[in-house]
């Protein structure tokens, strides 16, 4: 197994793919943190006008409204691990290299098992880059008085690399279900971008804080770092209202959080295990998908 | 985990794509120490085949073992098999080395492995250059040392001569047989005989996914008739003195002219000068081999010439459009499926050629398929068969990497 995910690695790092995507993700994720960090007081006072934070008298302006430029821009740069992954065996079964790399293994599963460890390896440097520049990006464009803490921001790297990690499998999955690199990326494209935000925002309008939008992959996988960043912030709210000894309204809570998971880019999401979990069975059932139809397949 | 013998089987192998038949009940053993050739038209099924002896395509009946074990069953497949196939390609960005080395790591081997093969096929000097900017000819010898990367025991080649320069077919020739004269095994595929007939000892026919032969390249050799063709001044007077000769094998053709297989010229002449018939011309006719392959695989696609009868698939024991004066030699009948494989004996001397005299229907038996068909025209002095063009094969109609469906 050590030989074969020493090959993966070799081939990865014999073309270009690898970092010709890292620098568009790091630039994408930076710059996105900034504007985001920059649009923040917007945020931040729409939501102040939340009755539960006047009832305390909650200074509003010293929370961590930042973290939202980071999980807002780590969401939107996960296209590019979901890209890295979907051309990782795709562009071996369409350049039929895939031939040389099946007569070479043991087996198949055990090739299959390789790129899936090689392709989580690589999803989790992706991650890392995703969250090291968003982090940077927040932190120039952001006043220090909305930043989030050290371990609140710990949380959210955390929830940024394990998003990372499934979005790559998740590619890699559909990507050997569909055997053709182009229409992968188009159909995960179209669906990371368009189709699944938008329905997430419609559904979410339609089902009044429903769970369905949750429980889409775009949805949940948003959901891992957008329901974390919510949570950050409604703990810190709800420490302000124990503190001022004031009885807590729980549901004008859920609607604050509901509200800050909005404002997150993660509209309908669960909370950020029940997203993590769900995401994790998409990526899972897509990836599994992906390696048994090409445990069988004819390669022809 | 495996016997090491390098000896490969195909057992009663079908695969059918939909409802397509690629290969149908395919048998055949490659003995180490020898090339064998695997030979049939585009379309046959070879490649078809190869895959599944590589496990690459799951047959739908039958097996295919290499050392007594399927492929998928090999602990390290690379270093028992190396495998140079149509459709493998490379990545155009990596280089040659880097992608030799991807699979060196693959394989647990030194990468100055990688370096080696290079030497090997003459590529040492593009090591560092992209696979993309390779010629077709490149392409071969660096799929070439990809498959020799693991030292293996068993080398498997589809039409590996597709694009190679005559300088390289040669090398690639020279290459094979003291690859097989160390012991090791080599089976190569190729839709044209004569490319591959100074590399190869023993042959598998296959058309329409069947054996057609399978046996010696020498012993097929051996089954050539020669024919000899009279032009006596008077036919059916020499036909008389030919048959109370003791011999057998005559037949008139339109023309006023004999043919008589399983004679000799002096035998014709003697028996002519002694019945007082002038000789105005004696001709010997031996079909090549190339020529005995056609007629092995043909009718697989119908086509027709101008003035040449349509290859009609015929059932045997009924062969129409088979004119009665222009018999040529029938198909040599083919034990069914599942033979031993010893392969076709060598006629014996003396013995008339199987399907002769024309009045002769061929054996009754199961309906063979490789029967099908009017005798191709191989003794024809007439226009050439369907499919068949006249110019010299070999060159300039390859299908070029990945041709082959």
């Amino acid at each position: 197994m050590g030989n074969l995910i020493k090959a993966e690695f070799r081939k990865v790092l014999t073309t270009k793919l690898w970092w010709g995507l890292l620098i568009p993700t790091f630039v994408l994720s930076f710059a996105w943190s900034l504007g985001v960090g920059a649009l923040i007081d917007d945020v931040s006072s729409n939501v102040a006008d939340e009755p539960i934070l006047r009832q305390v008298g909650l200074n509003t302006s010293e929370l961590p409204w930042a973290i939202f430029a980071l999980t807002r821009s780590i969401n939107i740069a996960m296209i590019f691990p979901m890209i890295f992954g979907a051309l990782g065996l795709a562009t071996e079964l369409h350049r039929k290299t895939i031939t040389t790399s099946f007569l070479t293994a043991s087996s198949r599963s055990a090739l299959l098992t390789a790129k899936a460890i090689t392709y989580a390896l690589w999803g989790a440097i992706f991650g890392l880059v995703i969250t090291l520049s968003a982090s940077l990006g927040t932190v120039l464009a952001a006043d220090s008085s909305i930043l989030p803490g050290f371990g609140d921001w710990l949380l959210i790297v955390l929830a940024g690399l394990i998003a990372a990690v499934l979005w790559t499998l998740l590619g890699l999955g559909v990507g050997a279900l569909i055997g053709a690199p182009v229409g992968t990326l188009v159909l995960l494209l179209i669906y990371a971008l368009i189709i699944g935000p938008i329905a997430e925002l419609v559904i979410t309008g339609i089902s009044e804080g429903g769970i369905w939008a949750g429980l889409m992959p775009n949805g949940a996988g948003n959901g891992l770092t957008g329901s974390t960043a919510g949570q950050v912030i409604v703990d810190t709210v709800r420490t302000a209202i124990e503190n001022a000894n004031v009885m807590v309204n729980e549901s004008a809570v859920d609607a604050l959080e509901v509200a800050l998971r909005i404002a997150a880019g993660a509209p309908g999401a669960m909370v950020w295990w029940a997203s993590g979990l769900v995401f994790l069975a998409w990526s899972l059932a897509l990836f599994g998908a992906g390696m048994l139809r090409n445990q069988k397949r004819d390669i022809t | 985990m495996h016997d090491s013998s390098g000896r490969i089987t195909v057992q009663n192998l079908s695969k059918t794509f939909g409802q397509i038949p690629a290969v149908q009940n395919l048998s055949f053993t490659v003995e180490p120490g020898s090339v064998t050739g695997f030979l049939g038209p585009n379309g046959a099924g070879k490649t078809t085949t190869l895959r599944m002896l590589l496990g690459l395509v799951q047959p739908t009946a039958g097996g295919t073992t290499i050392n007594g074990r399927p492929f998928n069953q090999l602990t390290n497949p690379g270093r028992v098999v190396g495998a140079v196939l149509e459709a493998q390609s490379f990545h155009p960005k990596r280089t040659a080395r880097n992608h030799l080395r991807v699979y060196t790591a693959a394989m647990g081997l030194p990468d100055r492995r990688a370096d080696e093969v290079l030497g090997l096929v003459g590529l040492a000097e593009a090591a560092h250059r992209a696979a993309g900017g390779f010629s077709m000819g490149m392409k071969q010898r660096l799929a070439l040392a990809t498959a020799l990367l693991g030292d293996p025991q068993v080398l498997v080649l589809d039409e590996p001569t597709n694009g190679l320069d005559p300088e390289g077919i040669a090398w690639l020739r020279t290459f094979l047989r003291s690859f097989a004269s160390g012991g090791r095994t080599v089976l190569i595929s190729s839709h044209l005989l004569a490319e591959v007939e100074q590399t190869i000892d023993q042959v598998v026919i296959i058309s329409r996914g069947q054996t057609m032969y399978y046996g010696q390249l020498d012993d097929l050799r051996k089954s050539q008739q020669t024919r000899i063709i009279v032009q006596p001044a008077d036919a059916g007077a020499l036909v008389t003195a030919l048959q109370e000769g003791g011999i057998t094998g005559i037949e008139p053709t339109p023309d006023g002219k004999v043919a008589v297989t399983g004679s000799s010229v002096q035998q014709i002449g003697d028996i002519a000068a002694k019945a007082s018939i002038a000789l105005y011309g004696v001709q010997e006719e031996k079909a090549d081999l190339e020529q005995l392959f056609f007629r092995l695989t043909s009718g697989q696609y119908v086509g027709q010439l101008p003035g040449v009868p349509g290859q009609q698939p015929a059932t045997p024991g009924q062969q129409p459009g088979m004119p009665p004066q222009a018999p040529g030699m029938p198909p040599q009948a083919m034990p069914p499926q599942g033979m031993p494989p010893q392969g076709m004996p060598p006629q014996a001397p003396g013995t008339p050629p199987q399907g002769y005299p024309p009045q002769q229907q061929p054996p009754a038996g199961p309906p063979q398929p490789y029967q099908q068909g009017p005798p191709p025209p191989g003794y024809q002095q007439g226009p050439p068969p369907p499919g068949y063009d006249q110019q010299q094969p070999g060159h300039g109609q390859h299908g070029g990497w990945g041709g082959q469906a």
